[in-house]
Protein backbone atom coordinates (compact mmCIF):
# COMPACT_ATOMS: atom_id res chain seq x y z
CA UNK A 1 0.00 0.00 0.00
CA UNK A 2 3.21 2.43 1.06
CA UNK A 3 4.20 1.96 -2.17
CA UNK A 4 1.84 2.34 -4.17
CA UNK A 5 1.34 5.53 -2.36
CA UNK A 6 5.21 6.57 -3.34
CA UNK A 7 4.05 5.57 -6.68
CA UNK A 8 1.10 8.17 -6.94
CA UNK A 9 3.33 10.54 -5.37
CA UNK A 10 5.69 10.98 -7.81
CA UNK A 11 3.40 10.76 -10.87
CA UNK A 12 1.75 14.16 -9.02
CA UNK A 13 5.26 15.43 -8.43
CA UNK A 14 6.49 15.03 -12.24
CA UNK A 15 2.51 16.47 -12.93
CA UNK A 16 3.51 19.44 -10.76
CA UNK A 17 7.26 19.44 -12.09
CA UNK A 18 5.72 19.76 -15.78
CA UNK A 19 3.43 22.72 -15.29
CA UNK A 20 4.84 24.92 -18.11
CA UNK A 21 4.78 28.98 -17.42
CA UNK A 22 4.97 31.24 -20.11
CA UNK A 23 4.68 34.66 -17.82
CA UNK A 24 5.31 36.77 -21.34
CA UNK A 25 2.61 35.70 -23.30
CA UNK A 26 0.24 38.80 -22.19
CA UNK A 27 2.87 41.19 -23.26
CA UNK A 28 1.88 43.64 -26.05
CA UNK A 29 3.60 44.38 -28.99
CA UNK A 30 5.09 47.59 -27.80
CA UNK A 31 5.87 46.35 -24.64
CA UNK A 32 8.10 43.52 -25.65
CA UNK A 33 10.47 45.63 -27.47
CA UNK A 34 13.69 46.31 -26.21
CA UNK A 35 16.22 49.49 -26.03
CA UNK A 36 19.66 48.94 -25.71
CA UNK A 37 21.42 52.65 -25.94
CA UNK A 38 25.37 52.93 -25.29
CA UNK A 39 27.72 55.55 -25.44
CA UNK A 40 31.02 56.81 -26.12
CA UNK A 41 31.99 58.01 -22.16
CA UNK A 42 34.41 60.53 -23.55
CA UNK A 43 32.71 61.91 -26.47
CA UNK A 44 31.97 65.79 -26.12
CA UNK A 45 28.55 65.62 -28.46
CA UNK A 46 28.65 69.37 -28.44
CA UNK A 47 31.43 69.12 -31.11
CA UNK A 48 28.99 67.71 -33.13
CA UNK A 49 26.75 70.02 -35.34
CA UNK A 50 25.82 68.64 -38.30
CA UNK A 51 24.93 64.98 -39.69
CA UNK A 52 24.08 62.84 -41.80
CA UNK A 53 22.23 59.55 -42.63
CA UNK A 54 22.39 56.33 -44.66
CA UNK A 55 20.08 56.23 -48.06
CA UNK A 56 19.00 52.74 -47.14
CA UNK A 57 19.29 49.94 -44.47
CA UNK A 58 21.85 47.35 -43.90
CA UNK A 59 20.63 44.16 -44.16
CA UNK A 60 22.86 41.71 -42.18
CA UNK A 61 22.19 37.98 -42.22
CA UNK A 62 24.94 35.93 -40.62
CA UNK A 63 27.42 36.61 -43.29
CA UNK A 64 25.74 37.58 -45.66
CA UNK A 65 24.96 41.61 -46.17
CA UNK A 66 23.32 43.85 -48.45
CA UNK A 67 20.53 46.85 -48.48
CA UNK A 68 17.02 47.65 -48.00
CA UNK A 69 14.59 50.25 -48.65
CA UNK A 70 11.20 49.30 -48.54
CA UNK A 71 8.57 51.09 -45.99
CA UNK A 72 9.32 50.28 -43.04
CA UNK A 73 13.42 51.22 -43.58
CA UNK A 74 12.14 54.55 -44.94
CA UNK A 75 9.97 55.01 -41.71
CA UNK A 76 12.99 54.62 -39.88
CA UNK A 77 15.41 56.46 -41.52
CA UNK A 78 12.96 59.57 -41.42
CA UNK A 79 11.78 59.13 -37.75
CA UNK A 80 15.57 59.26 -37.26
CA UNK A 81 16.04 62.38 -39.22
CA UNK A 82 13.44 64.22 -36.95
CA UNK A 83 14.97 62.89 -33.83
CA UNK A 84 18.48 63.93 -34.92
CA UNK A 85 17.50 67.72 -35.65
CA UNK A 86 15.00 67.82 -32.28
CA UNK A 87 18.41 67.22 -30.48
CA UNK A 88 19.85 69.84 -32.21
CA UNK A 89 22.17 68.79 -35.44
CA UNK A 90 22.03 69.60 -38.69
CA UNK A 91 20.83 67.38 -41.36
CA UNK A 92 23.04 67.74 -44.32
CA UNK A 93 24.34 65.54 -47.49
CA UNK A 94 27.15 63.11 -47.35
CA UNK A 95 29.11 65.48 -49.31
CA UNK A 96 29.09 68.20 -47.71
CA UNK A 97 31.57 66.75 -45.01
CA UNK A 98 28.96 66.19 -41.96
CA UNK A 99 30.07 66.10 -38.30
CA UNK A 100 28.65 62.77 -37.87
CA UNK A 101 26.88 59.79 -39.58
CA UNK A 102 24.27 57.86 -38.56
CA UNK A 103 24.24 54.01 -39.79
CA UNK A 104 21.40 51.93 -39.33
CA UNK A 105 21.05 47.56 -40.11
CA UNK A 106 18.86 45.39 -39.14
CA UNK A 107 20.42 42.27 -37.93
CA UNK A 108 19.42 38.88 -38.33
CA UNK A 109 21.47 36.21 -36.10
CA UNK A 110 20.38 32.53 -37.16
CA UNK A 111 21.38 29.46 -34.42
CA UNK A 112 21.50 26.74 -35.52
CA UNK A 113 21.10 23.80 -33.29
CA UNK A 114 22.21 20.01 -33.40
CA UNK A 115 20.10 17.33 -31.46
CA UNK A 116 22.09 14.12 -31.82
CA UNK A 117 20.46 10.61 -31.93
CA UNK A 118 22.86 8.42 -31.66
CA UNK A 119 22.11 4.24 -32.34
CA UNK A 120 23.88 2.67 -29.80
CA UNK A 121 26.02 -0.38 -30.49
CA UNK A 122 24.56 -2.51 -27.68
CA UNK A 123 21.46 -3.58 -30.50
CA UNK A 124 24.14 -4.91 -32.71
CA UNK A 125 24.88 -7.49 -30.36
CA UNK A 126 21.57 -8.18 -29.19
CA UNK A 127 20.62 -8.79 -33.08
CA UNK A 128 23.67 -11.01 -33.71
CA UNK A 129 26.77 -9.45 -33.79
CA UNK A 130 27.09 -6.63 -37.04
CA UNK A 131 27.71 -3.20 -37.27
CA UNK A 132 25.87 -0.36 -38.66
CA UNK A 133 26.21 1.29 -41.91
CA UNK A 134 24.90 4.43 -41.32
CA UNK A 135 26.15 7.17 -39.08
CA UNK A 136 24.16 8.88 -36.37
CA UNK A 137 21.20 10.78 -37.02
CA UNK A 138 21.06 14.57 -36.20
CA UNK A 139 18.00 16.82 -36.08
CA UNK A 140 19.00 20.54 -36.91
CA UNK A 141 16.65 23.23 -35.86
CA UNK A 142 17.06 27.06 -35.97
CA UNK A 143 16.38 29.76 -33.62
CA UNK A 144 16.83 33.25 -35.19
CA UNK A 145 16.53 36.69 -33.34
CA UNK A 146 16.83 40.19 -35.66
CA UNK A 147 17.42 43.30 -34.32
CA UNK A 148 17.65 46.84 -35.68
CA UNK A 149 21.06 48.32 -34.67
CA UNK A 150 21.50 52.23 -34.94
CA UNK A 151 25.18 53.76 -34.25
CA UNK A 152 26.44 57.33 -34.67
CA UNK A 153 30.16 57.79 -36.25
CA UNK A 154 32.49 60.25 -35.63
CA UNK A 155 33.69 62.01 -38.59
CA UNK A 156 35.26 64.89 -37.17
CA UNK A 157 37.96 62.91 -35.29
CA UNK A 158 38.99 59.84 -38.05
CA UNK A 159 41.52 57.48 -36.32
CA UNK A 160 44.18 56.70 -38.57
CA UNK A 161 45.44 53.18 -38.56
CA UNK A 162 48.06 51.34 -40.48
CA UNK A 163 44.98 50.28 -43.32
CA UNK A 164 43.56 53.67 -43.79
CA UNK A 165 40.88 55.94 -41.61
CA UNK A 166 38.71 54.65 -39.28
CA UNK A 167 35.73 56.24 -38.03
CA UNK A 168 34.54 55.68 -33.96
CA UNK A 169 31.01 54.85 -33.23
CA UNK A 170 30.53 57.46 -30.48
CA UNK A 171 27.23 56.00 -29.70
CA UNK A 172 24.79 52.81 -30.38
CA UNK A 173 21.20 51.81 -29.94
CA UNK A 174 19.54 48.54 -30.66
CA UNK A 175 16.47 47.74 -30.56
CA UNK A 176 15.42 43.90 -29.89
CA UNK A 177 12.08 42.11 -28.90
CA UNK A 178 9.40 40.46 -31.19
CA UNK A 179 7.71 43.40 -32.62
CA UNK A 180 10.68 45.23 -34.31
CA UNK A 181 9.19 45.12 -37.44
CA UNK A 182 5.61 46.18 -36.44
CA UNK A 183 5.01 48.99 -39.07
CA UNK A 184 3.01 51.17 -36.48
CA UNK A 185 5.78 51.35 -34.02
CA UNK A 186 8.67 52.07 -35.62
CA UNK A 187 8.31 56.18 -34.63
CA UNK A 188 7.77 55.16 -30.73
CA UNK A 189 11.23 53.05 -30.98
CA UNK A 190 13.22 55.71 -33.06
CA UNK A 191 11.73 58.30 -30.15
CA UNK A 192 12.34 56.02 -27.34
CA UNK A 193 16.33 55.58 -28.44
CA UNK A 194 16.73 59.21 -28.34
CA UNK A 195 14.47 59.85 -25.27
CA UNK A 196 17.13 57.80 -22.77
CA UNK A 197 20.18 59.27 -24.76
CA UNK A 198 19.83 63.04 -23.37
CA UNK A 199 23.77 63.51 -23.39
CA UNK A 200 23.23 63.60 -27.27
CA UNK A 201 21.32 66.92 -27.31
CA UNK A 202 23.46 70.12 -28.16
CA UNK A 203 20.68 72.56 -28.39
CA UNK B 1 -26.19 -38.31 25.59
CA UNK B 2 -23.13 -37.63 27.71
CA UNK B 3 -21.42 -35.61 24.83
CA UNK B 4 -24.52 -33.42 24.17
CA UNK B 5 -24.22 -32.18 27.75
CA UNK B 6 -20.15 -31.73 27.28
CA UNK B 7 -21.09 -29.44 24.11
CA UNK B 8 -23.88 -27.50 25.70
CA UNK B 9 -21.65 -26.98 28.76
CA UNK B 10 -18.69 -26.06 26.41
CA UNK B 11 -21.18 -23.54 24.89
CA UNK B 12 -22.91 -22.28 28.05
CA UNK B 13 -19.45 -21.56 29.14
CA UNK B 14 -17.90 -20.15 26.00
CA UNK B 15 -20.71 -18.59 24.40
CA UNK B 16 -21.37 -15.77 27.07
CA UNK B 17 -17.97 -15.10 27.38
CA UNK B 18 -18.34 -14.07 23.20
CA UNK B 19 -21.37 -12.22 24.40
CA UNK B 20 -19.85 -10.43 26.89
CA UNK B 21 -16.64 -10.03 24.64
CA UNK B 22 -18.69 -7.88 22.37
CA UNK B 23 -19.11 -4.20 23.68
CA UNK B 24 -15.18 -4.79 24.95
CA UNK B 25 -15.01 -3.71 20.78
CA UNK B 26 -15.99 -0.46 21.23
CA UNK B 27 -13.78 0.19 24.16
CA UNK B 28 -10.05 -0.56 22.50
CA UNK B 29 -8.64 2.26 21.14
CA UNK B 30 -8.57 2.75 17.05
CA UNK B 31 -6.09 1.14 14.71
CA UNK B 32 -4.93 4.72 14.46
CA UNK B 33 -3.73 5.13 18.06
CA UNK B 34 -2.44 1.74 18.42
CA UNK B 35 -0.80 1.52 14.94
CA UNK B 36 1.78 3.17 13.03
CA UNK B 37 -0.03 4.78 10.17
CA UNK B 38 0.30 6.83 7.04
CA UNK B 39 -1.21 9.88 6.24
CA UNK B 40 -0.99 11.77 2.75
CA UNK B 41 -1.85 15.09 2.09
CA UNK B 42 -2.47 17.68 -0.63
CA UNK B 43 -2.23 21.34 0.29
CA UNK B 44 -3.11 24.31 -2.20
CA UNK B 45 -1.05 27.30 -0.79
CA UNK B 46 -0.95 31.43 -0.89
CA UNK B 47 2.33 32.52 -0.35
CA UNK B 48 3.92 36.27 0.45
CA UNK B 49 7.14 37.10 -0.01
CA UNK B 50 9.54 38.55 2.41
CA UNK B 51 12.80 39.84 3.74
CA UNK B 52 15.53 41.03 0.91
CA UNK B 53 13.26 39.03 -1.64
CA UNK B 54 10.30 41.32 -1.24
CA UNK B 55 12.26 44.50 -1.19
CA UNK B 56 14.37 43.74 -4.40
CA UNK B 57 12.50 41.64 -7.05
CA UNK B 58 9.53 40.36 -6.26
CA UNK B 59 6.59 41.46 -3.53
CA UNK B 60 3.50 40.28 -5.70
CA UNK B 61 1.90 37.66 -3.30
CA UNK B 62 1.44 34.10 -5.57
CA UNK B 63 -1.17 31.86 -5.80
CA UNK B 64 0.30 29.53 -7.93
CA UNK B 65 1.12 26.86 -5.32
CA UNK B 66 0.58 22.99 -4.46
CA UNK B 67 2.51 20.47 -2.57
CA UNK B 68 1.86 16.99 -1.81
CA UNK B 69 3.29 15.34 1.34
CA UNK B 70 3.52 11.91 2.83
CA UNK B 71 3.60 11.10 6.44
CA UNK B 72 4.48 8.15 9.04
CA UNK B 73 2.54 8.84 12.08
CA UNK B 74 4.61 6.74 14.66
CA UNK B 75 2.68 4.84 17.02
CA UNK B 76 3.95 5.57 20.64
CA UNK B 77 5.40 8.59 19.64
CA UNK B 78 4.26 12.54 19.56
CA UNK B 79 5.80 12.53 16.24
CA UNK B 80 5.19 12.39 12.70
CA UNK B 81 7.84 12.01 9.78
CA UNK B 82 7.80 12.10 5.66
CA UNK B 83 7.98 13.93 3.20
CA UNK B 84 6.75 16.57 0.63
CA UNK B 85 7.25 17.89 -2.50
CA UNK B 86 5.81 20.75 -4.22
CA UNK B 87 5.42 23.37 -6.63
CA UNK B 88 6.01 27.37 -5.98
CA UNK B 89 5.82 30.51 -8.28
CA UNK B 90 6.21 34.07 -7.77
CA UNK B 91 6.02 36.86 -10.54
CA UNK B 92 5.80 40.16 -10.54
CA UNK B 93 5.50 42.86 -13.87
CA UNK B 94 7.44 45.89 -13.75
CA UNK B 95 6.30 48.55 -15.98
CA UNK B 96 9.15 50.12 -18.64
CA UNK B 97 12.31 51.63 -17.18
CA UNK B 98 15.53 52.30 -17.51
CA UNK B 99 18.04 50.08 -16.52
CA UNK B 100 21.83 51.63 -16.19
CA UNK B 101 24.33 48.74 -16.43
CA UNK B 102 27.86 47.89 -17.80
CA UNK B 103 26.66 47.57 -21.57
CA UNK B 104 24.48 50.71 -21.81
CA UNK B 105 21.52 52.02 -20.66
CA UNK B 106 18.43 49.57 -21.54
CA UNK B 107 14.79 50.20 -21.33
CA UNK B 108 12.52 47.25 -21.00
CA UNK B 109 9.50 46.14 -19.71
CA UNK B 110 10.61 44.07 -17.10
CA UNK B 111 8.98 40.25 -16.03
CA UNK B 112 10.39 38.41 -13.08
CA UNK B 113 9.95 35.13 -12.07
CA UNK B 114 10.71 32.70 -9.42
CA UNK B 115 9.47 28.67 -9.78
CA UNK B 116 10.36 26.18 -7.13
CA UNK B 117 10.08 22.80 -6.93
CA UNK B 118 10.80 21.93 -3.45
CA UNK B 119 12.01 18.52 -2.32
CA UNK B 120 11.86 18.02 1.89
CA UNK B 121 11.89 15.98 4.67
CA UNK B 122 9.80 17.25 7.54
CA UNK B 123 8.86 16.22 11.15
CA UNK B 124 5.70 17.11 12.90
CA UNK B 125 5.41 17.31 16.82
CA UNK B 126 1.74 16.51 17.30
CA UNK B 127 0.29 18.14 20.17
CA UNK B 128 -2.86 15.76 20.88
CA UNK B 129 -3.47 11.75 20.62
CA UNK B 130 -3.93 10.54 16.85
CA UNK B 131 -7.75 10.25 17.26
CA UNK B 132 -8.71 13.66 18.68
CA UNK B 133 -10.64 15.46 15.67
CA UNK B 134 -8.53 18.76 15.92
CA UNK B 135 -4.93 17.96 15.60
CA UNK B 136 -2.61 20.66 15.84
CA UNK B 137 1.42 20.18 15.23
CA UNK B 138 4.29 22.11 14.77
CA UNK B 139 6.94 21.24 11.98
CA UNK B 140 10.17 21.55 11.00
CA UNK B 141 11.53 20.63 7.42
CA UNK B 142 14.62 21.01 5.30
CA UNK B 143 15.46 19.33 1.75
CA UNK B 144 16.28 20.93 -1.44
CA UNK B 145 14.72 23.88 -3.75
CA UNK B 146 15.27 22.90 -7.59
CA UNK B 147 14.96 26.25 -8.80
CA UNK B 148 14.46 28.44 -11.76
CA UNK B 149 14.98 32.21 -11.77
CA UNK B 150 14.22 33.90 -14.84
CA UNK B 151 13.94 37.44 -15.42
CA UNK B 152 12.76 38.91 -18.75
CA UNK B 153 13.60 42.13 -20.05
CA UNK B 154 10.44 42.14 -22.82
CA UNK B 155 10.87 39.01 -24.65
CA UNK B 156 14.43 38.19 -23.82
CA UNK B 157 15.47 36.22 -20.53
CA UNK B 158 18.13 35.77 -18.77
CA UNK B 159 17.98 32.15 -16.86
CA UNK B 160 19.71 31.12 -14.06
CA UNK B 161 18.66 27.45 -13.11
CA UNK B 162 20.40 25.45 -9.64
CA UNK B 163 19.41 22.97 -6.37
CA UNK B 164 19.88 24.82 -3.31
CA UNK B 165 19.34 24.09 0.32
CA UNK B 166 16.18 24.66 1.51
CA UNK B 167 14.41 24.71 5.05
CA UNK B 168 10.87 25.52 6.80
CA UNK B 169 9.13 26.33 10.02
CA UNK B 170 5.73 25.63 10.20
CA UNK B 171 2.16 25.23 12.72
CA UNK B 172 -1.12 23.79 11.21
CA UNK B 173 -3.69 21.73 12.79
CA UNK B 174 -5.66 18.32 11.14
CA UNK B 175 -9.67 18.27 11.60
CA UNK B 176 -10.84 14.25 11.07
CA UNK B 177 -14.17 14.89 9.05
CA UNK B 178 -15.85 12.09 11.35
CA UNK B 179 -14.14 10.73 14.45
CA UNK B 180 -11.89 7.73 13.47
CA UNK B 181 -12.59 8.77 10.10
CA UNK B 182 -9.70 8.77 7.29
CA UNK B 183 -10.54 11.73 5.54
CA UNK B 184 -9.82 15.46 6.77
CA UNK B 185 -8.94 19.12 6.12
CA UNK B 186 -5.16 20.18 6.92
CA UNK B 187 -4.89 24.21 7.51
CA UNK B 188 -0.95 25.31 7.92
CA UNK B 189 1.37 28.45 8.10
CA UNK B 190 4.67 27.59 7.11
CA UNK B 191 8.03 30.14 6.80
CA UNK B 192 10.48 28.94 3.78
CA UNK B 193 14.08 30.20 3.40
CA UNK B 194 15.80 29.02 0.53
CA UNK B 195 19.69 29.57 0.26
CA UNK B 196 20.52 31.52 -3.42
CA UNK B 197 22.23 34.34 -4.75
CA UNK B 198 21.79 35.34 -8.32
CA UNK B 199 21.15 39.25 -10.17
CA UNK B 200 18.89 40.86 -8.07
CA UNK B 201 18.50 38.40 -5.22
CA UNK B 202 21.25 38.91 -2.75
CA UNK B 203 19.95 37.12 0.44
CA UNK B 204 18.15 33.63 -0.58
CA UNK B 205 14.39 33.57 -1.08
CA UNK B 206 11.78 33.59 1.76
CA UNK B 207 8.39 33.93 2.04
CA UNK B 208 5.54 33.03 4.42
CA UNK B 209 2.60 30.62 3.20
CA UNK B 210 -1.20 29.61 4.24
CA UNK B 211 -2.31 26.17 3.08
CA UNK B 212 -5.53 24.61 2.65
CA UNK B 213 -4.98 20.78 2.39
CA UNK B 214 -7.16 17.56 2.63
CA UNK B 215 -5.79 14.28 4.05
CA UNK B 216 -6.20 10.90 4.14
CA UNK B 217 -4.25 8.59 6.41
CA UNK B 218 -4.63 4.61 6.50
CA UNK B 219 -3.17 1.77 8.17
Amino acid sequence: MFKKASFLLLIVGLGLMSCSKDPISDLSNEESLVYITNHDQSANFSQYKTFSIVDSVLIVENNRAGTSLDEIDRAMLQRLITNMQNMGYKYVSKNQKPDVGINVSWITNTYLNVVSQPLSSYYGGYWGGYGYGSPSYYSYYETSESSWLISMLDFKNPQTTPSGKTFNVVWDAQIRGAAIGDQNLIDKMADSIFGQSDYLKIK
Amino acid sequence: MKRIIIIALFLGSVLPALAQEKPKLYTIASPFERYTHYLATVRYTGAVPMGSFKDNYIDKSSFQNASISIEWVLRNSPLSVGGEIGSSYFEKRVPRALYEGEDGTISAVQTRTVSQYPVELFANYLFLPKNSTVQPYIQVSGGASILDYTIYYGTLSLQDQKVRFKYGVGAGSRFLFKRDGTFGLDVRVKYDGTAYKFDYIDKGISSVSGSIGLFYRWW
